[in-house]
């Protein structure tokens, strides 16, 4: 029994052992985390805590009285549009992230495994015309929309919005999938170029499968640029019928006929929650992506 | 002095003698001449009575009958090939029957041409063309043939097949699944049980499981075929693929052969220098049809389709929406119609500067092409038929022809914009001049560099907060997140994931959502504010304060941001090898000796082109400023009516172009930061590992 005991005392671990001022700086280190945890949390916590305060009308308000109830989540389905902004938001995402993969696949293809004239050039200019906030365009977007829109009724905003989307999101896409491309090794391609595949089998059999992680990552990105991005829709469209999220959210703090402070926070919440999930579950992916494009490419 | 060459080559430069003998005859005399000597004029006369009496040249009288002879020989061969297509069997499959027909044409085409093969190229190309033909085609026209009449046996054994046997073996195979399924189950038990007396792992165990999975769908799907109506399905439908695929291929060996012999019986043509490439250079497409290249052809009469009917014409003003073309860029609709809008008249003149841009490529394209097939000719090398051209295009064309549709929409939704905003700064257009206006020159410019009238005086102070703005708000997202990636990265810290999760959320919450909530919150009776004033007892006016906006939105920035730099952080932080730690200890590093010399340097290193990225978002960063505050507080004694103190360049472009309408003015201001902006993101790119990689 003497010989048990004496092992609980042994110290096991292959780090050395805290001195006092080591327990103490772990002590400071945690007490930042958690209270950073803490200011990250609190304010998200009172936006929750908003969406359900049954006490409070037209505006928020901080005191002590809270009563559950879900009376700003029936306002936002009953007297806003909001299943109509989230059904134009995913529209949207959508056709941008079925439009950048099609597109950005090729040119990442082409970029990573061709030699053409101007390459190198063209990619430099393509990542400096990007640097151009969207936004520069934006007085000729209008024009060119109302031109298109006269010869051809059936080209809508939301297109437009679309368009602007995937073109300002070409280089920057088409430059991490072919960092990505670039670090697959180009003897996958030889052996089936000997085996009789053409340039567009090699793409569509050997480099498109491989290269899956990284397309999920920037149709994802695709996706999610139109749920983060205000301005745009702000300024392209006109009637609160083809809103999307955000700018069909700002009208309930900002436009004084429809201020309902709490139904915002309502449906930020409801906005906010599949893209956290998303969030929290890809978060490896996520960051890796990010620092693998710009990094190793 | 007219010269030929004494010898044709190909494209692999391999040397051929010529078969002309005329023209080889004018290479020798050539030759002689230039090596001078005392015979040099006598040569020359010699040489120009060679050529007066080029008609009756021996070769040349030779080559005409053969041409003669071989214009007879085509026009019966037709002919020939309309009896030949009636006595064929007409329930032979489609395909074999054009193989017969052209097997037919090629029989008799090697009879003809064997007998000049010493007279010309042309003829000896045909020759051991048809030759090559005459023995492959009837090899694939058996395999045609003898596939389909074993598709047809096929169809008749299935006719005699007992259905009642198969629903016999239907019942058969349930039985046969019901007994592999079976031993699956007591597989898997079995791994089960292994599993559980720790004898593999679980990994293993789910792999096993679907191994086992595997084969026992193998072999319910080889039992499958015992059936006889299935195997005869199976049978015909894979009959039916090796008759595509294997023609398919057949054929492609035959016509890679074909371009074998092509190159290695040279063209020869009395031509000297290239005419037609210079003749049709303004029609893409007819020096392609000169050239013998009829399908290459029609692509590039699609050029001429656009120039002609588009381009051109667009340039012009016809086909416009409401400008003039090209001209509209310089009259900017002015004495037009009522209606008419100088904006679009730039727009439709910058588009069809574009078009006649792409035209001019066309162009230029098309008679590169002509030219070096031109060229290529006189050379001996032959113009490419379709099937090479395919393949040539298929080779080197393919990332132009991949690259197009990203192209085409950066010209039309980035390059187009860009550039009428570009235009725009050189014009007048203000809330007065909306849907006329005028090129002022650089009067936008120079208002905003000396600071004058109504938008130039807010410039200077809007442009020095947001330099602050972007240095201090970058600064601290980035010290912050990296602080707090560093101390989570601690190995003796617990609860890692939980962490990490949480310090996600900011970056997750789309923006204008926490933006916005923020906004309320620090509003006079908002949480925070309150929560601030229970606490300390200050009472904050964030809204109406600059100062207070200011460092609000500085916080709120650093609250935002540090989120992404705290994950890209630890993911470079977790990738740094550990070794490199425990040698830094053994030489007696301390903490902070280990930070600067190791941890640093690699994180700085890695993310660098990204922590510039940060410091160009932050400097356009648009939303937090229009949704925290509007760019309030307003301060008209300082800013105007115009801007407000927490306005960002951007923000005040928003609000000159979109709100108050001084798009002219505004458009100078975006020239500027978008200049600013990409000088600053080319000195993050220059330096980035992708840009210096030799691939490129």
């Amino acid at each position: 029994m003497k010989l048990f005991r004496k092992k609980d005392d042994l110290y096991l671990s292959d780090k050395q052992p805290l001195s006092i001022s080591g327990k103490i700086l772990l002590i400071i280190t945690y007490i930042i985390l958690i209270s950073w945890a803490v200011a990250i949390i609190w304010p998200l916590f009172q936006m929750v805590l908003s969406a359900f305060n049954g006490k409070q009308e037209q505006y928020l308000m901080l005191n002590d009285q809270f009563v559950f109830s879900l009376k700003h989540f029936e306002y936002l389905f009953n007297k806003t549009l909001f299943l109509k902004w989230a059904k134009n938001t995913i529209l949207i995402a959508l056709a941008t992230a079925i439009l950048t993969l099609i597109i950005v696949s090729f040119t990442g293809y082409a970029y990573s495994r061709y030699r053409f004239k101007g390459k190198k050039a063209s990619l430099m200019a393509m990542m400096l015309i990007q640097a151009i906030p969207t936004f520069a365009g934006i007085t000729a977007y209008f024009t060119m929309y109302s031109v298109i829109s006269s010869i051809n009724p059936a080209f809508t905003r939301q297109l437009m919005l679309v368009l602007i989307y995937a073109g300002g999101g070409i280089a920057n896409n088409t430059f991490i999938l072919k960092g990505y491309i670039d670090s697959i090794s180009t003897e996958l391609d030889d052996a089936a170029k000997i085996d009789g595949c053409s340039n567009l089998q090699v793409y569509r059999l050997i480099i498109m499968p491989i290269a899956k992680p990284m397309l999920a990552l920037i149709a994802l990105w695709s996706f999610i640029g139109p749920f983060m991005d205000y301005l745009l829709p702000k300024v392209l469209l006109t009637s609160p019928e083809s809103y999307t999220l955000a700018a069909g959210l700002f009208t309930l703090i900002n436009d004084v006929r429809t201020l309902n402070q709490p139904a915002f926070a309502a449906g930020g919440l409801l906005t906010a929650i599949p893209i956290v999930i998303l969030f929290i579950v890809l978060q490896k992916q996520l960051v890796s992506g990010l620092s693998q494009g710009s990094v190793k490419g | 002095m007219i010269s030929y060459n004494r010898f044709l080559y190909d494209d692999i430069g391999n040397k051929y003698k010529r078969k002309n003998l005329y023209l080889l005859e004018i290479a020798e005399l050539n030759e002689k001449i230039k090596v001078g000597g005392d015979s040099k004029k006598e040569l020359e006369l010699q040489l120009n009575r060679l050529i007066d009496t080029r008609k009756t040249h021996p070769y040349n009288i030779k080559l005409n009958k053969f041409k003669e002879e071989e214009k007879v020989f085509l026009k019966s061969l037709k002919t020939g090939e309309k009896d030949f297509k009636n006595t064929l069997d007409k329930s032979l499959p489609y395909k074999a029957r054009k193989l017969k027909i052209q097997l037919f044409i090629a029989e008799e085409k090697y009879k003809f041409y064997k007998d000049y093969v010493d007279l010309a190229y042309d003829a000896k190309l045909e020759y051991e063309k048809n030759k090559l033909l005459k023995e492959e085609l009837p090899k694939i026209i058996e395999y045609i043939v003898h596939e389909t009449l074993a598709i047809e046996k096929a169809l008749e054994d299935r006719k005699k097949i007992d259905l009642n046997n198969e629903n016999k073996f239907k019942l058969e195979i349930k039985e046969f699944k019901r007994e592999q399924k079976e031993f699956l189950g007591e597989e898997k038990r079995k791994l089960k049980e292994k599993r559980e007396r720790g004898l593999i792992s679980k990994k293993a165990q789910i792999n096993e499981a679907k191994i086992l999975k595997q084969k026992y769908k193998e072999a319910v799907a080889l039992k499958s075929y015992d059936s006889p109506l299935k195997m005869n399905k199976e049978i015909i439908k894979s009959k039916k693929h090796g008759i595509k695929r294997n023609t398919k291929l057949n054929l492609k060996i035959l016509n890679s052969n074909i371009s074998d012999i092509r190159r290695t019986n040279p063209i020869e043509v009395e031509k000297r220098r290239a005419k037609i490439a210079y003749l049709t250079f303004l029609f893409p497409g007819v020096g392609q049809i000169f050239n013998g290249q009829y399908r290459k052809a029609c692509i590039f009469l699609l050029a001429s389709l656009f120039i002609y009917l588009i381009g051109i014409p667009y340039a012009l003003g016809f086909g416009n929406y409401q400008g003039e073309g090209i001209r509209g860029l310089i009259t900017l609709a002015e004495g037009g119609r009522r209606v008419d809008k100088s904006l679009i008249f730039m727009i439709e003149g910058i588009l069809a500067i574009f078009f006649v841009i792409i035209s001019l490529f066309l162009l230029y394209f098309s008679f590169k092409d002509v030219l070096k097939v031109e060229k290529n000719t006189i050379k001996g090398i032959r113009p490419k038929n379709w099937f090479e051209t395919k393949s040539i295009l298929g080779e080197e064309g393919f990332p132009y022809v991949v690259n197009l549709p990203a192209l085409i929409v950066i010209v039309f939704m980035v390059l187009v914009p860009v550039t009428t905003t570009v235009l725009l700064s050189f014009t007048g257009m203000d809330p007065n001049h909306q849907s006329k206006f005028s090129w002022i020159g650089i009067k936008n410019y120079k208002m905003i560099a000396m600071g004058e009238g109504l938008a130039g005086s807010v410039f200077w102070l809007t442009l020095g907060w947001t330099i602050i703005w972007t240095l201090v708000a970058t600064t601290l997202a980035i010290l912050l997140g990296f602080a707090l990636a560093l101390l989570v990265n601690n190995d003796r810290v617990k609860g890692k994931a939980i962490f990490r999760t949480i310090y996600l959320l900011p970056w997750a919450v789309p923006a204008f959502i926490t933006i916005m909530f923020f906004s309320i919150m620090l509003s006079p009776n908002g949480a925070i504010s309150q929560l601030i004033n229970n606490l300390w007892g200050i009472s904050l006016s964030v809204k109406t304060n600059a100062t207070q906006t200011r460092i609000a939105l500085i916080l709120l920035q650093g609250w935002l941001g540090s989120s992404y730099i705290f994950l890209l952080s630890t993911g470079v932080l977790q990738a740094i090898p550990n070794d490199l730690y425990e040698a830094a200890e053994m030489d007696g590093a301390t903490i902070w000796q280990k930070l600067r010399r190791i941890t640093l340097p690699i994180v700085l290193f890695q993310t660098t082109p990204l922590l510039v990225g940060q410091y160009v978002f932050n400097f356009n960063n648009f939303s937090i400023i229009y949704l925290f505050n509007g760019g309030g507080p307003f301060e008209p004694s300082i800013y105007g009516n115009l801007a407000g103190s927490s306005d960002l360049l951007i923000s005040y472009i928003y609000k000159l172009t979109i709100e108050k309408q001084y798009q002219g003015i505004g458009a100078a201001i975006t020239v500027f930061v978008s200049i600013a902006v990409m000088f600053v993101s080319f000195l993050g790119y220059r330096n980035s590992k992708a840009f210096k990689e030799e691939r490129l």
